[in-house]
């Protein structure tokens, strides 16, 4: 039953605006210490999948350095994990959909001796255990397993992947980029299928202008009575971050228990680069209200319902609220910040205020001064 | 097997049994003691090793080894998980005829001259796993190599009526040597021993050997190798350190450097730049949340905890909860810790993977009086509403 694992770290990197100016999404900064990527790739390790692919485009530097020699996480690059960088195709080094994307991978996927692949990409964030997903694909007999999330669909949302169960669990409908009403499920990018038949749909599909995994592969070889396709609902918390709002959103959810308690359980870590940061150091004069807070901070002002990575300092005197500070900001003294996301290294000057919307959050590109 | 040359190679003593941290160190060898919220005693010599440039560590071990060598495992969170080099845990091992302890700290050396000859080296530098300093060690290895040292020795500054308490160096005016005296009653100087030694290895062999050869030898480096360098004529030198250094072997002292890592200006500061960081093996928990209720002042809080109560002047480390109502005051709260619903820590050592329960009190300080430091051992159940005095161990 061995399985081997590729990550796209870059699918949707449009949607996230400023976020991805100069990083994949795969690089993005999430939940107070962690990449987006640390999520797909702890999963998978988590699973006992050793022998992973990680797919880029471009902008893929923030995660070669993040992801090191991915000891972190128990593996080593080069002989478990590989990256993969743009197939040479004559159109800028970028692709069209994860079919397309998946030519790079065809040496890892020949050279593997893994009967099954398992894909996923880094906009979802849970944890998840493969080898149960990977049983009940198995078990099931069908040809992808796709895994699945109900309650996110709302009839105005778009889903990439949308999917209708009878009570048996078997498909009543399937649908892509569809706003799809309540009583759907929503496709976490998450797939399970036998590592030959990817290669023969990549070899087969992409050359007849078919790039993308849903829209071209899935859903009318599904229709057409080709493949048969199982559906594994996921009951913990996923959260999906496929746009700045989402995004901002999700962190906030970060500050709820059962989110936190869902998504870092101590039998399946999620992992991430190791800074070696100092604790965080509380002034005399501090306050910090329902805040997630990662090591290497100085907290002497007021933080409140926000999510703080690595290495921020707040100022004595400065009130931020309802935000979200990345690694190396500073929040000068007296300065006011709400509903912000403020980047990498950002400095807001003293007495500065600078206010977004819960619907719009600010955000502040990396390394400026405000 | 044999490896190129190495200008020095570093001896960690991790052997010590601690035996004045008590509850402690029952189960623990004392390098492996917590300190400062994620790091424990032994991240601070390790870390100062790869700060000053010194890739080749072995480490003594003897007593409770085991959570020791599982912290250091290949080395890796101090970047010295190096094939050529890197850290090697050596403990006594059994030879073909007799199994030995090690009989003290030069005895322990001496029964790993095979690991410190495989690199060849021109010096060997002695450290103990039981201070909490940062230090450039390349800086007095330069200082020993230009004054053609065969012995150097860091001595840091104590107050007169404090030198009756250290081994003592009393040196000429170009920091030559000419007396150690240990523990004098009449001090002539003040410059104390930190137990940081390099010595050229050629000179530090040969007296290993003579001193295994003398019986009558407690086989230990303050006690043995110095004064008998020292008496051959050799030169020894000593080497001024003027940071921040303590000897945490003792409760107190213990809790006295962790709160010293508290305030606007610590008197020692974890912090630094790339090159001059405290390196740890990190664990792999989320953020900390600190909840709407929590009011934390003046303290250091690592990652993984969950803070629903009050912290103050203190330092909770890794993966501990406070719960609602709970107080901790002046206290060290080591990792994995859990302080329930209303129970109060004051001026108290809490150890590993404790439980206080609800409504608790652990400790107490009166300003009127001494301070006394409430000590309660690894995974240690204090039931609901039980009270433990100030300066009991449990």
């Amino acid at each position: 039953m061995e399985a081997m694992g590729i990550i796209f770290s870059n699918i949707y990197d449009s949607n996230m605006g400023e976020l991805t100016k100069e990083r994949t999404s795969g690089s993005i900064p999430f939940g107070s210490r962690y990449r987006q990527i640390d999520f797909a790739l702890s999963n998978m390790a988590n699973s006992g999948i050793r022998n992973i692919g990680i797919i880029t485009k471009y902008n893929y530097s923030s995660l070669m350095d993040h992801l090191g020699s991915c000891e972190e996480w128990d593996l080593k690059l080069g002989d478990d994990v590989r990256f993969m960088p743009p197939y040479a195709t004559g159109h800028n080094g970028s692709y069209r959909g994860k079919l397309e994307a998946l030519q790079s991978a065809m040496s890892v996927l020949h050279h593997s001796d893994a009967e099954y692949v398992v894909l996923s990409d880094t906009t979802v964030l849970c944890a998840i255990n493969y080898r149960l997903v990977l049983e009940e694909h198995i078990a099931s007999g069908c040809d992808v397993t796709v895994v699945a999330k109900r309650g996110q669909t709302n009839g105005v949302r778009k889903c990439p992947l949308a999917v209708k169960l009878n009570d048996d669990g078997t498909i009543a409908d399937m649908a892509v980029d569809y706003c799809a009403p309540e009583d759907y499920l929503i496709g976490m990018s998450m797939f399970v299928m036998k590592r030959e038949q990817l290669i023969h749909i990549v070899q087969e599909m992409v050359p007849h202008g078919r790039y993308h995994y849903e829209r071209d592969f899935l859903l009318p070889e599904y229709m057409a009575g080709r493949i048969r396709v199982n559906v594994y609902p996921f009951h913990n918390v996923a959260l999906f971050n496929n746009s700045v709002e989402t995004y901002f959103d999700n962190s906030m959810a970060l500050l709820q228990e059962d989110v936190r308690r869902s998504l870092f359980r101590s039998e399946v870590p999620i992992y991430t680069k190791v800074r070696d940061a100092v604790p965080t150091v509380y002034g005399p004069n501090g306050r910090t209200a329902n805040c997630l807070i990662s090591d290497g901070c100085h907290i002497s002002g007021s933080a409140e319902d926000c999510v703080i990575f690595r290495e921020v300092d707040i100022d004595e005197g400065a009130d931020v609220r309802d935000s979200i500070l990345m690694q190396g900001s500073h929040i000068g003294a007296g300065a006011r910040v709400r509903y912000c996301i403020l980047d990498k290294n950002v400095t807001i000057r003293p007495g500065v205020r600078l206010l977004g919307s819960r619907e719009h959050p600010l955000v502040v590109d990396k390394g400026d001064t405000v | 097997m044999q490896f190129q040359k190495k200008r020095c190679v570093a001896m960690l003593l991790a052997g010590g049994q601690g035996s004045r941290l008590m509850v402690l160190t029952e189960n623990t060898a004392k390098p492996a003691v917590p300190f400062g919220g994620k790091y424990r005693i032994i991240d601070f010599p390790l870390s100062n090793c790869v700060n000053s440039k010194i890739d080749t560590v072995g480490i003594l071990t003897q007593y409770q080894p085991l959570e020791l060598n599982e912290y250091i495992g290949n080395g890796q969170p101090w970047g010295l998980n190096s094939s050529h080099g890197g850290v090697q845990i050596l403990p006594p091992y059994a030879r073909s005829k007799r199994s030995e302890w090690y009989k003290g700290t030069a005895n322990a050396i001496y029964q790993n001259i095979g690991f410190i000859e495989r690199y060849s080296p021109d010096n060997v530098l002695i450290l103990s796993g039981d201070h909490i300093y940062k230090m450039d060690y390349a800086a007095m290895l330069r200082f020993h190599e230009q004054n053609e040292s065969d012995c150097t020795i860091a001595v840091r500054e104590v107050p007169l009526e404090e030198a009756s308490r250290f081994g003592i160096m009393n040196t000429r005016e170009d920091g030559s040597i000419y007396e150690f005296e240990e523990k004098p009653k009449k001090p002539k100087s003040t410059n104390a021993s930190m137990g940081i030694y390099v010595f050229k290895w050629s000179v530090l062999k040969k007296f290993l050997e003579e001193d295994e050869a003398d019986p009558s030898s407690e086989n230990d480096f303050g006690k043995n190798i110095i004064p008998a360098i020292l008496n051959a004529g050799h030169r020894l030198f000593a080497y001024r350190f003027k940071g921040y250094w303590k000897d945490v072997g003792t409760i107190n002292s213990l809790w006295e450097a962790n709160m010293e890592l508290l305030g606007d200006e610590p008197a020692f500061d974890l912090h630094g730049s790339k090159g001059h960081k405290i390196y740890a093996r990190n664990t792999a928990v989320p953020s900390s949340f600190i909840a709407a209720s929590a009011e934390i002042h003046d303290s250091l809080v690592a990652e993984g905890c969950n803070v629903e109560g009050t912290i103050t002047h203190s330092v909770v480390s890794t993966g501990c909860t406070v719960g609602r109502g709970a107080e901790i005051t002046d206290s060290v709260i080591m990792p994995d810790v859990v302080i329930e619903n209303g129970a109060i820590v004051r001026s108290a050592i809490i150890a590993e993977g404790c439980h206080i329960k609800a409504g608790a009190r652990v400790g107490d300080y009166d300003p009127e009086q001494e301070r006394r430091i409430t000590v309660v051992g690894k995974d240690k159940l204090i039931a609901e509403g039980s009270v433990i005095a100030a300066g009991a161990i449990v």
